[in-house]
């Protein structure tokens, strides 16, 4: 048997809550890599966020040994993948890296949305899948029925596949088994030129960027002068090694067919990214593995602190994230608002929230985050082109010649019976209809052009709702497109605030002008005087409510003399108090800002 | 001279819990239960001797719950140890609260020989409907023959407790309760809005919750309301209280002027010294233990000179008359404008706070936002 008939590279496929994490650690369990003492629940999982979404946010990769049924002892790469339409490159890239994936269904459920999206990204990928039932020790476990699901909906065969139960450590062996059996070894050249894809980077401070890679051909080792193919960066890396369950071991070189690490003293992840391809910068190889694509923010926000003299703390800790995360960008910017902050570039809504809920756990930081917005292209009357990411920079309407906004090429694959409810999404979302393809009997591929400011807020939740999540949604950019875009003002008692700003199409100006002023009436308390809500268009008011005046506020008695507890109760009115920003005379709760963009899209 | 000093005795029985109270009470005991706390409030009061030798009792207040359910000796005796305890004023403000329906003529004239000067009657509403939805055990005609009882037996000074923002209540009803207590010709009325508390009845009750009239309906209940009893010939002189002139609640006045007083069981507060402390809501601990006083107290604070000022100024605005700069520079030797004029001018521009001969007090616009005003001129970080 040759070296690389003893690697097997693959990675756990899943829908939230059915047993991704549980089975990795079972697998680490049995590979007698950890013993149940000293593991620590989950792994894989190692941030707070992803455990209490229950997503996986960056890929992690983890090196196992296994003694085979057979004998021979080989070496499995667990490559985990993140699960959510913003990172669909990074899923993919990970996915590349492997041969195999292991389909986890929970026998109480069946199979869900998110396990469709991945499982036909991996069926793309040319993966081997191995489905496994899981959580059979449930009651309501029915397995025979899961495994009809699998290859009714799915397509693969699923009579023999493992049944397990992550939980009590069930029928693991026979997956372990599976693993060697079906899922192929692979099969790189040794002697080729160096090729290695990138499939995930973070930086460490001792020792600059890890960059875990699947070397594809050749041979990589500590010395060896690198080149980054796309982005033409090149390093002498350092140390070359295997990702343990309890941390990174090095070795003396990574070969065709392994999963490892390479670390060269890189500054910085912008150099390390995902899905480009490491060679060697004497004997390079002709072609960079395809599909390289550069992580591009397509979704704008303003993020402030919500104490302004915490702004070089937001400096500190968006600059720390930057290290790990090649896809935000940030720059600074000031609102009349609420003050200094930055605008910043992420993937899309998801990879917003996460940023900011990591800035506000990880940091200490409160925020205000305004309304997302996309970046428009704007020809001015005397010619000139601009591009505009901040809906307080779009000019009036007597400037502008032309309006442009980002088009994409959205694909929606989903089962047949919601079609329908699809198009009506898509059509309220001002889609144009592509074309759409039937893959099998129950699956339909939609494509769909689709302006990128009508997803970036809640489309993949609604699709979501309206097809009980078996949809999955990719797309990409396809260029800019004239639209009729107006920008909507907000104005609070009679100024306008320009965090509120946005840019919408003309035709929905009036709805979304209504829904938001509606919005900000039940989210902004009664102040001393009343406060008018105006939604305006270059001056022009399309709605407007009322907040009235506060009319009550006072405590009645005063409990035989409990005194304390009045003064309690005023403190804690003040404490809240400190939290409300002031937009002029107006006071406003920084939930506020977000609680503008949750308008529902169903209603 | 001596300092004086409130005395408040806490009774925390009650035939029926009401749908919106949260002050300490529990279902109504049996008479030997009863004894058994009189008899421990009475070790209590006789236990702070020390205290009470010390100062002169200008008022006392028998509160509840429902302090006549109680059999009335048990209330002799509780008083008779007040007197053989400490020193009370010879026109000593004297009340005990009673909830219609539970009086008859021998309890009322062995409050009246024990000392009683003062009734409070919780009304509460004069729509048996309101009543009912309220977990009230009487009705309106219940509360008019208490009222009657109470006359007959020489009370001349009587407070009525009615209460608006209920549920369903209308300005209508509300108004009409009004007239009816207005008719009677009370002393004093206490007129204060609901307020839903986390665990009571009313507190886990959307429906309850969604039936409340809205803010500016309960502003013009409130704002009509004083203008009506004001029409009848009752004074505000507190937030939630009016009264024929003279007859202002001496009792509830120390606590809005900071003065000293003392409780005595469970749930009860005190405040002398620069102490405030208030005990546990546990009426069996307190049979049990309140012999060791330490054990019975749940929050305990001793003010600084600062957290004293923050506390005076925030009680004092709750009174028609508001804060007297001259008597504040007096306890705290600071300028009253220097720290508060700032913060207080926009509420001045705007009507919510206005100036007075002796200093500041609210309107009664003010009045109706006091939270959010208090919340915005206190400091507390001072204290």
């Amino acid at each position: 048997m040759s070296r690389q008939d003893k690697i097997r590279n693959f990675s756990i496929i899943a829908h939230i809550d059915h047993g991704k994490s549980t089975l990795a650690d079972r697998l680490l369990e049995a590979t007698k890599c950890v013993s149940a003492r000293e593991m620590e629940e989950q792994l894989l999982d190692n941030m707070d966020i992803e455990r209490e979404r229950g997503i996986t946010i960056k890929a992690r990769a983890v090196s196992l040994r296994y003694e085979a049924d057979n004998g021979e002892t080989y070496d499995f790469n667990l490559i985990d993948t993140p699960g959510h339409v913003d990172f669909n490159y990074e899923v993919s890239r990970s996915l590349r890296a492997c041969e195999g994936a292991l389909l986890v269904v929970d026998a109480t459920q069946g199979v869900e949305a998110q396990t469709l999206a991945n499982t036909y990204l991996a069926m793309e990928n040319d993966l081997e899948i191995i489905p496994v039932v899981n959580k059979i020790d449930l009651a309501s476990a029915d397995i025979a029925g899961t495994r009809q699901e699998i290859e009714d909906i799915i397509g693969i065969p699923a009579e023999d596949c493992p049944a397990v139960s992550a939980k009590t450590g069930l029928n693991i062996h026979d997956v372990l088994e599976h693993i060697v059996t079906d899922i192929p070894a692979p099969a790189g050249d040794e002697n080729a030129p160096l090729k290695a894809l990138i499939f995930d980077s973070y930086y460490d401070s001792y020792r600059g960027v890890v960059v875990y890679i699947r070397i594809v051909d050749g041979i990589v080792h500590a010395g060896m002068k690198v080149r980054m193919m796309n982005t033409g960066a090149e390093f002498e890396v350092v140390e070359v090694g295997r990702m343990s369950p309890f941390g990174l071991v090095a070795a003396n070189e990574l070969s065709a067919g392994d999963v490892g690490y390479l670390t060269a003293s890189i500054k910085t992840v912008e150099d390390t990214r995902v899905g480009d391809t490491v060679t060697c910068s004497e004997n390079p190889t002709d072609e960079p593995f395809p599909g390289f694509k550069k992580a591009q923010p397509m979704v704008f926000a303003g993020i402030y602190p919500a104490d302004g003299a915490k702004y070089p703390a937001l400096r500190d800790a968006l600059e720390k994230l930057r290290l790990n995360d090649a896809a935000l960008t940030f720059e600074p910017e000031t609102s009349i608002a609420l003050g200094f902050g930055f605008r910043c570039g992420f993937l899309g809504l998801l990879h917003m929230e996460i940023i900011a809920e990591r800035l506000e756990r990880e940091f200490l930081l409160d925020l205000v985050t305004t309304a997302p917005s996309v970046i428009y292209r704007i020809t001015y009357k005397d010619g000139t082109v601009k591009f505009i990411d901040n809906p307080a920079m779009f000019p009036s309407p007597d400037e502008i010649e032309e309006a442009a906004e980002p088009i994409v090429k959205a694909s929606i694959i989903t089962p047949t019976d919601y079609v329908g409810g699809i198009m009506e999404l898509c059509k309220d979302r001002r889609g144009i209809f592509v074309d759409m393809k039937y893959i099998d009997k129950t699956r339909a591929e939609l494509h769909y052009k689709l302006p990128l400011n009508e997803i970036i807020y809640d489309f993949f939740d609604a699709l979501k709702s309206r097809t009980k999540g078996y949809a999955s949604l990719d797309y990409e950019l396809s260029g800019y497109e004239p639209s009729k875009l107006v920008k909507l003002d907000i104005l609070l008692n009679m100024e306008v605030v320009d965090a509120l700003s946005f840019i919408v199409h003309a035709d929905k100006a009036y709805t979304r002008g209504r829904k938001i002023a509606e919005a900000l009436k039940d989210n902004i308390p009664r102040q001393l005087f009343e406060v008018p809500i105006q939604a305006s268009i270059g001056g022009r008011v399309i709605a407007r409510e009322t907040v009235r005046a506060m009319r009550k506020d006072v405590l009645a008695k005063c409990y035989g003399g409990d005194i304390t507890r009045k003064k309690k109760l005023l403190e804690k009115q003040k404490e809240g108090k400190k939290r409300m920003r002031k937009l002029g005379s107006v006071e406003v709760p920084p939930e506020t800002f977000m609680a503008v963009l949750k308008l529902d899209s169903e209603k | 001279m001596q300092k004086s000093i409130g005395i408040y005795i806490h009774i925390p029985f009650c035939a029926q819990k009401c749908n919106y109270c949260d002050f300490y009470s529990m279902p109504c005991a049996d008479s030997d239960f009863m004894r058994t706390y009189a008899d421990a409030l009475i070790g209590q009061i006789k236990s702070k001797k020390r205290l009470l030798r010390n100062r002169h009792v200008s008022t006392i207040y028998i509160g509840g719950g429902t302090p006549s359910l109680m059999p009335p000796e048990y209330i002799v005796n509780i008083l008779n140890a007040v007197k053989s305890t400490a020193v009370i004023d010879q026109n000593a403000e004297i009340t005990i609260e009673a909830n219609p329906g539970t009086l008859d003529g021998a309890k009322l004239t062995a409050y009246r020989n024990a000392g009683v000067n003062r009734l409070s009657l919780g009304l509460q509403s004069a729509d048996d409907d309101e009543l009912k939805m309220l977990g009230r055990i009487h009705t309106k005609d219940d509360f008019a023959n208490s009222f009657a009882m109470a006359r007959m037996e020489g009370f001349t000074n009587i407070s009525v407790d009615v209460m608006y923002a209920l549920p369903h209540q209308t300005e209508e009803t509300l108004y009409k309760t009004l007239e009816f207590v207005a008719a009677l010709e009370p002393e004093h009325i206490s007129f204060y809005g609901l307020k839903i508390e986390q665990n009571t009845p009313f507190g886990d009750d959307e429906e309850i919750k969604k039936a409340l009239p809205d803010e500016d309906t309960q502003y013009n209940m409130y704002m009509k309301s004083c203008k009506l009893l004001e029409s009848h010939g009752y004074e505000q002189y507190e937030i939630s209280n009016f009264s024929k002139k003279g007859y202002e609640s001496r009792h509830n006045k120390r606590y809005w002027l900071s003065k000293e007083y003392i409780g005595f069981g469970p749930a009860a507060h005190s405040f002398f010294d620069m102490r405030m402390y208030g005990y546990k809501k546990d009426v069996n601990a307190f049979i049990t233990g309140y012999a060791d006083e330490n054990a019975l107290i749940d929050e305990d604070y001793t003010l600084t000179n600062r957290s004293f000022a923050v506390q005076y100024v925030m009680l004092a605005f709750r009174l028609r008359d508001g804060v007297n700069t001259a008597k504040y520079r007096e306890l705290f030797g600071r300028e009253f404008d220097d720290e508060y004029l700032p913060r207080m001018k926009v509420f001045i521009e705007k009507q919510f706070i206005a100036k007075t001969d002796t200093g500041y007090c609210l309107t009664r616009r003010g009045m109706m936002i006091s939270n959010y005003i208090l919340s915005e001129i206190l400091d507390f970080t001072e204290g």
